[in-house]
C-alpha cells in the first residue's frame, strides 16, 4: 500500500516538475473593435506569454505577400504584417510580448477570424477565435461625392515652416558658404578693376634701406677692428642690393665686371659709375686676395658708398609717388581688418626654362647610335 | 693698401710668366682665326693638367687647333684617329714577340706622348673609349705585367662631332666626367670666315715653331697651383655644383624636372681648377667669381644630365648652367 503511494507521488511530482520547467506558451487574440465600417482599419491584439530566450512566432506571418499581406476567412480579411511588436518581461523567466495587427476587411459581413497558431521553440499554442463584424458603407443614388477635405494649416505657422528640414539644421554653414561667395565677388571684381585683391605694403625706399644700413655699418667699427673682409662684403651687399632695387639691376647675381657694365648701360648713373667700380675692385682684393686695405681704402670705399646712393636718391615725385602707395596700403589694412578673406596676390617669377607636358618626340639615350 | 705678400709675388711672379701665354696665343693665332675661347680653354686644360673634350661640326679647326697647340710646346705630340675597328692595344700599346730575343717585347702605344689628339673620339667602341679614359684618369697603362707612367704634361685632347651619330658611340656620363672641359665649338664671324677663305687659299698653313718646352710647362703648371682661392670663392663654387644637385633649395624650382642628375664632386675639383687657370691667364694670383663663371659652361656642361622632358623641349645643359649662375648670388 505505502509502495502505491509512493509511485502515485513520484508521478505527480514528475507531472508538476515538466509542468513548471516546461511551460507552453499562451496566446490570447482581442479586437480593438468588434465592428468597424468597411475598409477601415480595425487592431488585432496577439497576447502572447512565454519562456523568455526561446525563439517563437506565428507561422501565418511569414506567408506574407510582396505588400506584406496575409489574408484569412477565404480572401476576405486582410491581416498587415507591419504589425507593432512590444516586449514585457514578466517574474518567473518569462515574456509577455503584445502583437498589434492591423487588420482591414473590404467585404461586409459577419467573420469569425481564425485561432492564430504560435510556435515557441517545440511548444505551439493556438489563441482563442475572434469576431468582427464589418457594416457596409451607406450609399444613396443621389448623394453628392464631396472631395478632399483642404488641409487645415496649423496654427502660429512662420516661414521656416516651408524651408527643408536641413536648412534649417545647417543655416550656420549656409552663412558662410553665402560670405564666402560674396567674398570671392569682391576679391574678383576688385583684382579685376584695381589688379590687386590686399595690395601689397609698399616697401621702404631703397634709398632709405641703404642710408640705413650704411649708418649701422659704420656704427658697428668693422675695419676698426680688423673685420676688412666683412667690412667689405656688408659694404658691397649693400651697394648690390640698392642697385638692385633701385635700378632694377640684378647686382646681387653679378660679378663686378658685369655690374659695371650694366651702370655703362644707364645714362642716367652712367657718369656716377666710378663710385662703384672703385669700391667693388677693392672689395674684390679685399674678399678674394686676401689684401688688407689701409684705413683710407675703407674710409674712401665708404665715402663712395654714401654719395652714390645720395646722388642717385629718389626725385620729390618718386617720394611722392611712394607717399601714395604707402597711404593706399593704409587704406587697404583699415579694409582688411573688417574682411578678411583674399589670400595676397603671390608675384613670382617666370622661368624661362619652361617644360611642356606634351613632350614633342623623345630621344633614346645611351648605345650605339 | 697692404697685401699680404704671398699673393703680390704671386702676381709678380704671374706677370713676369705672361711671356709664355703671349707666345702661345701668337703662335695659336698665326692658324686659328678667332676662336679665342678655344684657345683659351686649351690653354686652362693645359695648365690644370687636365684633358678637354672638343665638340663642333666638322671644319672648325678642333684638330687643327690642338695640333698647332701641340707643335707650340716642344712635346711628344702623337694623333689617335678613332674608328669602330680600333682595340685598346692599338691606343696603349701591346706586347709584341720578337724572334731575335726570343721574348715577348713591350711595343708602346700612342697614348705615351705629351699631347694626344684623340680624333673622333665617339667612332670607337666602348672598350676602346675606356682603355684611354683610364690611362687619362689614372696617368699610366699597364701592358702585360708591367705599368708605364705616361708622360708629363699630359693632355687629351679628344673631339667629337654632335652630328652623324650614326654608327658611334656616345661617351657614357662616367667617362665624359674624365675631361676637365667640354668645350663646344661654335661658327666663325663674316669677318672671321674672310680670314680663313684667305688664309687657306694660299696653298699652305704658316709653320709654326716650337716657343715652350714641357719643362716650362710642367712650372707654369705649379704656379697655377699656387693661385689663391679664398673660402668665399670655394663657398661660391660649391653653391653652383650644388644648385644642379638641388635646385629647389636654390629657388630654382623649374629646374627640378629639367635635371636628372646633378654634377659630382669632381666638377667642384674642376671648377675650383679651371677657375684658377683662368684667373692666371687674367694675369691675377688670386681668383674671383668672374673666374668661377667664365669657366663655368664648360665645366658642367657634360657633367649635368637632363630629363627626357628637357631633351624633348630641346633645352641643352648650357640653358641650365646659365639659368644656375643667373640665380645663385655671386660672393
Amino acid at each position: 500500500m505505502i509502495k502505491a503511494y509512493r509511485e502515485i507521488l513520484v508521478v505527480l511530482l514528475i507531472i508538476f516538475a515538466t509542468g513548471t520547467a516546461l511551460s507552453a506558451p499562451t496566446v490570447k487574440a482581442s479586437l480593438d473593435s468588434t465592428q468597424i465600417l468597411m475598409g477601415r482599419l480595425a487592431t488585432l491584439r496577439l497576447e502572447v506569454t512565454q519562456e523568455k530566450g526561446v525563439p517563437g512566432g506565428f507561422p501565418l506571418f511569414s506567408g506574407a505577400d510582396k505588400k506584406g499581406y496575409v489574408t484569412v476567412c477565404g480572401d476576405s480579411v486582410e491581416l498587415r504584417t507591419s504589425y507593432r511588436r512590444d516586449t514585457v518581461e514578466e517574474a518567473g523567466g518569462k515574456i509577455r510580448i503584445k502583437y498589434e495587427v492591423p487588420v482591414q476587411v473590404f467585404d461586409s459581413g459577419f467573420y469569425k477570424l481564425p485561432e492564430f497558431l504560435y510556435v515557441c521553440g517545440r511548444d505551439s499554442a493556438r489563441s482563442n477565435s475572434v469576431s468582427l463584424k464589418v457594416i457596409p458603407v451607406a450609399v444613396t443614388a443621389d448623394a453628392q461625392i464631396s472631395d478632399y477635405a483642404p488641409t487645415a494649416e496649423p496654427e502660429g505657422k512662420s516661414i521656416f515652416d516651408n524651408l527643408p528640414d536641413w536648412m534649417v539644421e545647417y543655416w550656420w554653414l549656409l552663412v558662410i558658404i553665402l560670405a564666402l561667395i560674396l567674398g570671392i565677388i569682391w576679391g574678383w571684381r576688385r583684382y579685376r578693376t584695381k589688379g590687386f585683391i590686399i595690395p601689397k605694403k609698399p616697401e621702404p625706399l631703397p634709398y632709405d634701406v641703404a642710408i640705413k644700413n650704411l649708418t649701422k655699418l659704420k656704427s658697428e667699427n668693422l675695419w676698426e677692428q680688423g673685420m676688412d673682409k666683412e667690412y667689405f662684403t656688408r659694404l658691397t651687399d649693400i651697394l648690390r642690393i640698392y642697385l638692385e632695387k633701385r635700378f632694377g639691376i640684378n647686382a646681387v647675381e653679378m660679378t663686378t665686371p658685369q655690374i659695371v657694365e650694366r651702370l655703362n648701360e644707364n645714362p642716367a648713373i652712367k657718369d656716377k659709375r666710378d663710385y662703384v667700380r672703385r669700391i667693388l675692385d677693392t672689395a674684390d682684393y679685399v674678399k678674394f686676395a686676401k689684401v688688407r686695405p689701409l684705413p683710407e681704402d675703407n674710409i674712401a670705399a665708404y665715402e663712395s658708398a654714401l654719395k652714390f646712393v645720395e646722388e642717385t636718391k629718389p626725385t620729390a615725385e618718386e617720394i611722392e609717388a611712394y607717399k601714395a602707395s604707402l597711404e593706399a596700403a593704409e587704406e587697404v589694412k583699415q579694409i582688411k581688418g573688417t574682411q578678411n578673406l583674399s589670400k595676397e596676390k603671390k608675384a613670382g617669377k617666370t622661368s624661362p626654362l619652361k617644360i611642356s607636358r606634351k613632350p614633342k618626340q623623345m630621344k633614346k639615350k645611351g648605345g650605339r647610335r | 693698401m697692404n697685401e699680404t705678400v704671398n699673393i703680390r709675388e704671386l702676381n709678380d711672379l704671374i706677370a713676369s710668366k705672361s711671356n709664355f701665354l703671349s707666345v702661345i696665343r701668337n703662335g695659336m693665332n698665326q692658324r686659328i682665326v678667332g676662336q679665342k675661347h678655344l684657345v683659351d680653354s686649351l690653354l686652362i686644360a693645359l695648365l690644370c693638367n687636365g684633358h678637354v673634350l672638343l665638340e663642333g661640326v666638322p671644319g672648325l679647326a678642333k684638330t687643327l687647333a690642338i695640333k698647332t697647340l701641340a707643335q707650340l710646346v716642344d712635346a711628344k705630340y702623337n694623333r689617335i684617329q678613332f674608328t669602330p675597328d680600333l682595340l685598346p692595344a692599338d691606343v696603349i700599346g701591346t706586347m709584341i714577340y720578337s724572334v731575335k730575343k726570343e721574348a715577348f717585347e713591350v711595343k708602346k702605344g700612342p697614348i705615351f706622348a705629351n699631347f694626344v689628339l684623340a680624333d673622333e673620339i665617339n667612332r670607337a667602341p666602348a672598350k676602346v673609349q675606356s682603355a684611354l679614359l683610364e690611362a687619362m684618369q689614372e696617368r699610366q697603362v699597364t701592358i702585360g705585367d708591367e705599368t708605364f707612367p705616361l708622360d708629363r704634361p699630359f693632355l687629351v685632347m679628344a673631339t667629337q662631332n654632335p652630328i652623324e651619330q650614326e654608327g658611334t658611340y656616345p661617351l657614357p656620363e662616367a667617362q665624359t666626367d674624365r675631361f676637365l672641359l667640354k668645350v663646344v665649338i661654335g661658327y666663325p664671324t663674316p669677318e672671321e670666315e674672310k680670314v680663313i677663305i684667305r688664309q687657306n687659299i694660299r696653298g699652305s698653313l704658316p709653320a709654326v715653331m716650337p716657343v715652350v718646352d714641357s719643362r716650362e710647362v710642367l712650372e707654369i703648371q705649379k704656379l697655377v697651383q699656387q693661385i689663391y682661392i679664398d673660402e668665399k670663392i670655394e663657398n661660391y663654387i660649391v653653391d653652383l655644383v650644388f644648385a644642379t644637385r638641388q635646385p629647389a633649395k636654390y629657388k630654382l624650382d623649374d629646374l627640378q624636372d629639367i635635371i636628372a642628375y646633378g654634377a659630382s664632386p669632381r666638377a667642384s675639383i674642376s671648377l675650383a681648377l679651371a677657375a684658377r687657370a683662368y684667373a692666371f691667364l687674367r694675369g691675377r694670383g688670386y681668383v674671383i667669381p668672374e673666374d668661377v663663371r667664365a669657366v663655368c659652361h664648360d665645366v658642367l656642361r657634360h657633367r649635368i644630365g637632363l630629363t627626357y622632358e628637357a631633351e624633348a623641349n630641346n633645352i641643352n645643359s648650357d640653358e641650365v648652367i646659365t639659368r644656375i649662375i643667373d640665380v645663385v648670388p655671386v660672393p
